[in-house]
């Protein structure tokens, strides 16, 4: 890392992770729970919140420069995620795309990084596509050819959250040889320019507050500022348990609010549901024994053994599992209020499906276990 | 992709964007493509109906294999046993399971497709020309449906929680009310040896790879390791006429098992046969010359070359399940010697995968006993019915076979009780008493046909 980076800081100042999570956790709660509906529902995007819970320190914990601390990182992530998931899963977005940011070595991104890690600027991640290909899921979307003094690239991607106008997000292409055999894939920095098209896409049944956007390429220019890796293997072999393991700290974020939801009407409801399966004591021993797992996973999360890469996956597998099954039973616990079209299990369901199907989903988990289990 | 009649064949198209599928059989009514439009006739600007890009984000699409086992038994959702792995030991306790219980519901897991096969056989197969498929008595599918077992083959545990009777697999999660771990064990390399560098023999699917490359034709084969599967290998092959160099770390074969007079026996009788023996012989790495020949290289600098080359050199036991749940592994899943039981209450294990006090036994002999004792005490509560033994060690290597009653120790001492043309027989005393019998019969020279 570049240190020169934070120089204008007092790099003290973000030592604190319990002064930290307090912060986060007092602006999620004060601001982000009473616009979590208008978020999910309205495509209300919350980058005014951001914004704060950025100056709070949320997005910087796992940073090498703030102390490579992903524990941290994760439980501001699930505080998040604990008053909105949607903004719960655009901080793993702003997260992650701090990461390639960092670990790119090239002096023009990490320049970026100190704007990026404090909420001053934003920036997602378009990863989904080349995870995918990269374990023979489907086929790379974006192509690049090698021009002077950089790429330019075409394709579309269909979902691309947490980007707008003056945004970016990391995105990889490939790179093919004149025979039509591939030659390699090339990771950078998209900037969301006007030669970017940006396409509004159907609407979700949740989330809608996430900025999620198809993005479209017709031989955009990358320039060689705006490289992250070339070739991308070897990068994404090296973040991609960091990459997945982040993602367990907003599913953990939507179970704790699941649970929450299944005891907030314990007053009144307690008597019949008693009588209910998954109760919230059940699911807040597993999510403590998740959680455990997980903060230990986060003590080494460069680790690129098969042994530590299954462990990612079937977490992250599990949290998804864990966050169905607790918000659905937050349903079932509320009841005939939990039926309304704006009540919280109704939103927390949204969410934790979302958990459950984004990249990488639950079979995409499964798939990639089986693989490497079959490696020998 | 599909064919609806004799000459025509529709394609199929897959949006790479969002994963929607044109098919040109249906086409795309809704934008006017009518049924019968051939991708190359759609208009430019038509917009995939699901997310919207362009047909240039479309790419020919061939429907992906499923590997998914066919379902043998009702579904039910009432957890019972579960066992973890489809070879000899698993299958041995679910029809001991079965003699005693019709209904209990039992699922089995299997990360092969879980038919059944004589495993002892893949040692002396090859020469017998026979295939893979010939070597299987009973697919899963047959005898899942005949002992009425669920299925999850080509299928992975990946985690288990054991406080709440929880298996997490690659085919989701399940519950169990005894979980029966009979996973087996796998090879251990040493680390010059890549595993995609190496065949090995210790699965029916790697087996089966082997004898399709050697179909060829006679081939040079080097074998790493001298054990017992290695010599017995190493018989095999040879005799199905492949030019075989058995590689040995030691000086002789066998060295746990075999004294030197009866380990020279067998030298003699494999380099009789044509099976050229590397004694002391440490691999250094593997290399590739010029021409593409491939050769094992010896800390000596010779070298062995080989057209296939076959890892012998010893068996592991996975310790991932173990270490999830907590459950004691001590060269092998820790078992109670009476019971079977590994230190949680409601997961047993046997086989290859287990050790006692601290030894492996890698044995098909005490499988079936095993297997009795463990269903008893699931079913009936009979919890220290298994009394181990040593079991009886047979070496099939044909022109010359060996028979081992009794674990011999490194201290005892070996005396030769018979020794003449048809037999040697020898017997090892530690401290004036007799642990082990050894009796190879037909020496060298003597096989008859």
């Amino acid at each position: 890392m570049n240190n020169t980076a934070l120089s204008n800081e007092d790099e003290s100042f973000w030592d604190d992770d319990a002064r930290i999570l307090c912060d986060v956790e007092r602006v999620a709660s004060v601001r982000l729970s009473a616009v979590a509906n208008s978020i999910d529902q309205d495509g209300y995007y919350p980058a005014d919140i951001m914004g704060e819970l950025g100056q709070a320190g949320a997005f910087l914990p796992h940073l090498k420069a703030y102390g490579e601390r992903f524990d941290a990182a994760i439980n501001n992530m699930s505080a998040i995620s604990r008053n909105c998931g949607s903004t719960g899963f655009i901080t793993w977005c702003q997260d992650v795309c701090g990461l390639y940011m960092e670990l790119s070595g090239n002096p023009a991104l990490v320049n970026r990084l100190v704007d990026h890690a404090t909420g001053t600027t934003f920036g997602g991640t378009a990863l989904s596509n080349p995870m995918k290909a990269f374990t023979n899921i489907e086929a790379m979307a974006l192509k690049a050819n090698k021009v002077e003094g950089g790429y330019v690239v075409s394709g579309t991607l269909p979902w691309v959250s947490h980007i707008a106008d003056g945004q970016c997000c990391g995105a990889i292409a490939a790179i093919d040889n004149s025979d039509g055999s591939r030659s390699h894939e090339v990771m950078f920095m998209l900037d969301i320019n006007e030669e970017v098209n940006l396409t509004k896409c159907p609407e979700f049944s949740g989330m809608e507050g996430t900025s999620t956007w198809a993005l479209n390429l017709n031989k955009y220019f990358v320039s060689d500022a705006q490289i992250i890796a070339d070739p991308a293997r070897p990068f994404i072999k090296k973040i991609r348990g960091a990459f997945i393991l982040l993602q367990t700290g907003w599913a953990m974020g939507v179970t704790q609010a699941s649970i929450d939801a299944c005891r907030e009407v314990e007053v009144s409801l307690g008597h019949v549901n008693q009588f209910l399966h998954n109760r919230p004591d059940e699911l807040e021993a597993e999510l403590k024994d998740l959680h455990a797992r997980i903060m230990q996973l986060a003590k080494d999360p460069y680790d690129t053994s098969k042994e530590h890469m299954l462990d990612v996956l079937d977490t992250r597998a599990q949290c998804s599992e864990l966050a169905l099954k607790a918000s659905q039973s937050a349903l079932l616990h509320q009841g005939a209020r939990g039926y309304l079209m704006k009540s919280k299990p109704q939103r927390l369901i949204r969410e934790a499906h979302f958990v459950g199907i984004v990249t990488p989903a639950i079979k995409h988990l499964r798939w990639e276990m089986a693989k490497l289990m079959s490696e020998g | 992709m599909r064919v609806t009649h004799s000459t025509i064949t529709w394609r199929l198209f897959i949006c790479r964007a969002c994963g929607l599928i044109y098919d040109e059989a249906e086409g795309d009514p809704d934008s006017g493509l009518a049924p019968g439009t051939r991708f190359e006739d759609i208009p430019d600007d038509w917009e995939c109906p699901l997310c919207g890009v362009t047909k240039t984000d479309f790419e020919p699409f061939e429907r992906p294999q499923i590997t998914a086992a066919p379902q043998t038994v009702a579904f039910s959702k009432q957890p019972g046993i579960v066992v973890i792995g489809a070879g000899l030991a698993g299958w041995s306790v679910i029809e001991a399971i079965r003699k005693d219980d019709a209904d209990v519901p039992i699922t089995l897991l299997s990360a092969c497709k879980g038919d059944r096969y004589h495993k002892p056989e893949l040692s002396v197969a090859m020469s017998r020309g026979v295939s893979a498929e010939q070597l299987v008595r009973e697919t899963a599918e047959d005898a899942g449906r005949r002992l009425r077992v669920k299925l999850i083959t080509s299928a992975f545990a990946v985690g288990l929680n054991a406080a709440r009777h929880e298996l997490r697999t690659t085919r989701g999660t399940i519950e169990y009310t005894h979980l029966v771990l009979a996973q087996g064990s796998k090879p251990y390399l040493p680390m010059q040896l890549e595993a995609d560098a190496c065949w090995h023999v210790n699965h029916l699917k790697s087996w089966g790879g082997l004898e399709k490359a050697l179909r060829a034709g006679p081939q040079r084969v080097a074998i790493i390791g001298a054990g017992m599967i290695g010599c017995e290998l190493a018989e095999d092959l040879n005799k199905a006429g492949h030019r075989v160099s058995l590689i040995n770390r030691d000086a002789h074969p066998l060295l746990a098992l075999l004294p030197q007079l009866a380990a020279s026996c067998l030298v003699d009788s494999m380099v009789q046969q044509g099976i050229e023996h590397h004694a002391n012989a440490h691999i250094a790495g593997l290399e590739q010359n010029a021409s593409g020949e491939s050769s094992v290289v010896l800390e000596d600098g010779s070298k062995v070359a080989y057209d296939q080359l076959i890892a012998a050199t010893g068996l592991q036991t996975d310790n991932r399940l173990a270490k999830q749940a907590g459950l004691t592994f001590n060269n092998g899943i820790a078992v109670n010697a009476r019971s079977l039981q590994t230190s949680e209450k409601n997961i047993y294990a046997l086989g290859d995968c287990i050790s006692i006090d601290g030894v492996a036994c890698r044995f098909i002999e005490p499988i079936a006993h095993q297997a009795r004792s463990i269903a008893s005490s699931i079913l009936r509560g009979n919890e220290q019915s298994y009394k181990h033994i040593d079991p009886v060690i047979r070496l099939k290597t044909r022109a010359m076979p060996i028979v081992l009653r009794g674990i011999p120790k490194p201290v005892g001492v070996w005396k030769t009780v018979t020794q003449n043309e048809q037999e040697l027989v020898m017997e090892q005393y530690v401290e004036g008493e007799k642990i082990a019998v050894l009796t190879m019969g037909l020496l060298p020279g003597s096989e008859a046909a």
